[in-house]
């Protein structure tokens, strides 16, 4: 008789195997079968993990669109190789170095154009409002083409005349409706360190930690405002190559060739070395990485507690199951599985919700927060093992569960 | 009837078993021999607390052994590792004295998932199988109700099918009337004697209910961790 046939099968037939996809989609359907059985504890489920992708995305989002604008000065710049003094921070706060490094940089045949940047802060009058507050001034030898921040082409002719600065576009609004002015009534008069100039026309640069908004003029204007200091040092130098050579080897050639006055930097560098000091030396790096933490912690007690009270809920059961032969590891799988569907139910609406919560963010800050697939791929990452961590310690509670007090 | 010699699915000689360390060791059962031959359908009786439920723990591989010989359908339980334990308890069919039925399945995946552990099955052949089951015990027309819409004879008689679904080669059960009214009991044991029979499963079931008695081969009464006698029924 069939039913028989397994009667005589000795035991080393149905030895164990090795673990199939069977073994996994089993245990997996059983677990969504029980999740899907208790609706109010499964919402209450999705909405922790959801809560924790949100909270770990907005963290993520505002960390990397700080850092991103802290570095919005470097970023603008265009240039293979920077020259700037070790002893410089950032860019806010520049240590200066003899401008003859930027000539002597001109010795190696690779190197096309050399041009010296200066950095300085002056206080900017609102030209509505009146009120001061500081601006970020940036001066170089506008008519080499060496530097573009986008926009600056269009003025460079009007930058030639006496007195005359470029707006940063992207400056935060306290500076006044400048754009706004500027198509009105054309090029007007503002007033910076209480010397009146020219504003011809607007550039892109974007705040920073370090300035709120940028102001950049020639050489020689920057001189006309910025009157204490010496004319032959200068705060970074922008380094343009002939093109198709190999940029790290003229950096190498110039470390040689520079005294240690001076570091020769790449642009990806230069980027580096300015978020760098903001992700170390303040604890703005540590405020986002204890947020992010604290999101997942509480979304991970949360599902734990779910779990948990589901297994504990369902002893009987379990250790029925066991009783008819399902080893421990399976039921172990089926709790695994359980948070890991936890994790991707709670992952979706949390990124169409981060995805939402961006926009509007990015509209009230003016800071570029954005939705990118790498990020994404990390949180659900961190969801991941938020879910796998709970479920490990929820497995626990499967000990309960013995066959032997069933009867 | 298997040929002479053959070795019985039940096979138990001077089994002791205690529970409790030092001091606190009480022994539960004392110097236990009993043979199940196939087929054959044994109830255990006695006072509460003779060591019934022990005996049959030990027997379903549910307990590790301590002392003696216990041989169930080939499988030799004294010293077995856990992973011999939980392959011996897939060709036993449990009933306990709860349904136990999982509460988000329906009637046909709970005894489905009796046949899950046996990866040569398709879920197509496992639904079947189930329906078949239930459909033996009476229930074709409640296959796909939650156990909360069925009543407490229903639950067990589903329970019965579960037990019976893989196939097992021998049916262990603990007092399964014990939370039935009389009909739904007789009805269920009933039920397990005539489908273990016409499959020549062999029952070793604990009862306290002396209305199920005329379902037995023989019976066998324990007190106070010994077996007392085994007189065949006629
Ligand atoms: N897990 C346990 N730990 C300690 N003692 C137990 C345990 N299970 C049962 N006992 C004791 O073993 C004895 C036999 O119990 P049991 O096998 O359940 O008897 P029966 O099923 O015949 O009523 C009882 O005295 C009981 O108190
Ligand atoms: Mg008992």
């Amino acid at each position: 008789m069939n039913e028989l046939r397994r009667l005589e099968l000795p035991a080393e037939v149905q030895a164990p195997r090795p673990p199939r996809l069977v073994n996994l989609l089993l245990p997996a359907r059983l677990a969504w079968r029980q999740l899907r059985a208790e609706r109010a504890r499964l919402w209450t489920a999705i909405a922790g993990v959801m809560f924790a992708c949100v909270l770990v995305f907005m963290q993520l989002g505002f960390r990397a669109a700080l850092f991103d604008s802290a570095t919005a000065l470097p970023q603008a710049m265009h240039g293979e190789l920077f020259l700037i003094n070790p002893l410089t921070t950032a860019m806010f706060r520049p240590e200066q170095f003899p401008r003859v490094r930027a000539f002597q940089t001109l010795a190696d045949p690779d190197v096309a154009q050399a041009v010296p940047i200066y950095l300085s802060f002056g206080t900017w009058r609102n030209p509505v409002t009146g009120v001061r507050r500081t601006i970020q001034l940036v001066g170089f030898d506008t008519a080499t083409g060496a530097v573009v921040f986008p926009g600056l082409e269009a003025v460079i002719e009007a930058l030639k005349r006496p007195d005359t600065i470029a707006f940063d576009r992207k400056s935060r609004p306290e500076f006044g409706p400048v754009p706004q002015l500027l198509a009105e009534r054309g090029p007007f008069e503002v007033q910076i360190a209480d010397r009146r100039l020219e504003l011809v026309g607007l550039i892109d640069i974007g705040p920073s930690f370090g300035a709120d908004g940028n102001a950049v003029m020639t050489e020689t204007n920057f001189r006309r405002i910025v009157t204490q200091r010496k004319a032959s040092n200068t705060d970074l130098v922008a380094l343009r190559l002939h093109p198709g050579v190999d940029i790290p080897t003229v950096a190498a050639r110039l470390r040689q060739l520079l005294p240690a006055d001076v570091a020769v930097l790449t642009y990806d560098e230069l980027v580096a070395w300015e978020r760098n000091y903001w992700e170390t030396a303040t604890p703005i790096g540590f405020i986002f990485m204890f947020g992010s933490l604290m999101g997942l912690v509480v979304g991970m007690v949360i599902v734990y507690q779910i779990l948990f009270s589901d297994i504990a809920s369902h002893i009987p059961e379990y250790a029925t199951l066991k009783a008819m032969g399902y080893a421990h590891a399976y039921l172990r799988r089926a709790v695994m599985s359980a948070a890991l569907l936890l994790a991707v139910l709670g992952f979706i609406p949390g990124i169409l919700t981060s995805i939402g919560l961006y926009q509007v963010v990015a509209q009230a800050t003016f800071l570029p927060l954005e939705m990118d697939p790498e990020r994404g791929m990390m949180v659900f990452g961190m969801i991941f093992a938020m879910c796998a961590g709970a479920g490990l310690l929820a497995v626990r509670k499967l000990r309960d569960a013995n066959p032997a007090d069933m009867f | 009837m298997p040929p002479e010699g053959a070795t019985p699915p039940v096979a138990i000689a001077g089994l002791t078993y205690a529970f409790g360390e030092g001091e606190l060791r009480r022994p539960v059962l004392r110097d236990v021999s009993l043979q199940i031959r196939a087929g054959e359908i044994v109830l255990l009786t006695g006072p509460s607390g003779s060591g019934k439920t022990t005996l049959l723990t030990l027997i379903g591989a549910l307990r590790a052994m301590q002392e003696g010989r216990c041989t169930v359908l080939g499988q030799e339980l004294l010293g077995a590792t856990e992973d011999q334990r939980v392959l011996l308890r897939r060709r036993i069919g449990f009933i306990f004295q709860q349904h136990n039925l999982l509460g988000f399945l329906t009637a046909r995946q709970n005894v489905a998932m009796s046949l899950e552990l046996d990866p040569r099955t398709t879920e197509a052949e496992r639904l079947a199988r189930a329906g078949a089951l239930l459909e033996a015990v009476g229930l074709a027309d409640r296959a796909d109700a939650l156990p909360s819409k069925l009543s407490g004879g229903q639950r067990q008689r589903v329970a019965v099918a579960r037990a019976l679904a893989g196939s097992p080669g021998l049916i262990l059960a603990d007092e399964p009337t014990a939370a039935l009214d009389r009909v739904s009991g007789q009805e269920v044991v009933h039920l397990l004697r005539d489908l273990a029979r016409s499959r020549g499963v062999p029952i070793l079931l604990v009862t306290h209910d002396p209305r199920i008695l005329d379902i037995a081969d023989r019976i066998i009464e324990m007190e106070d961790g010994r077996i007392l006698s085994g007189a065949p029924v006629d």
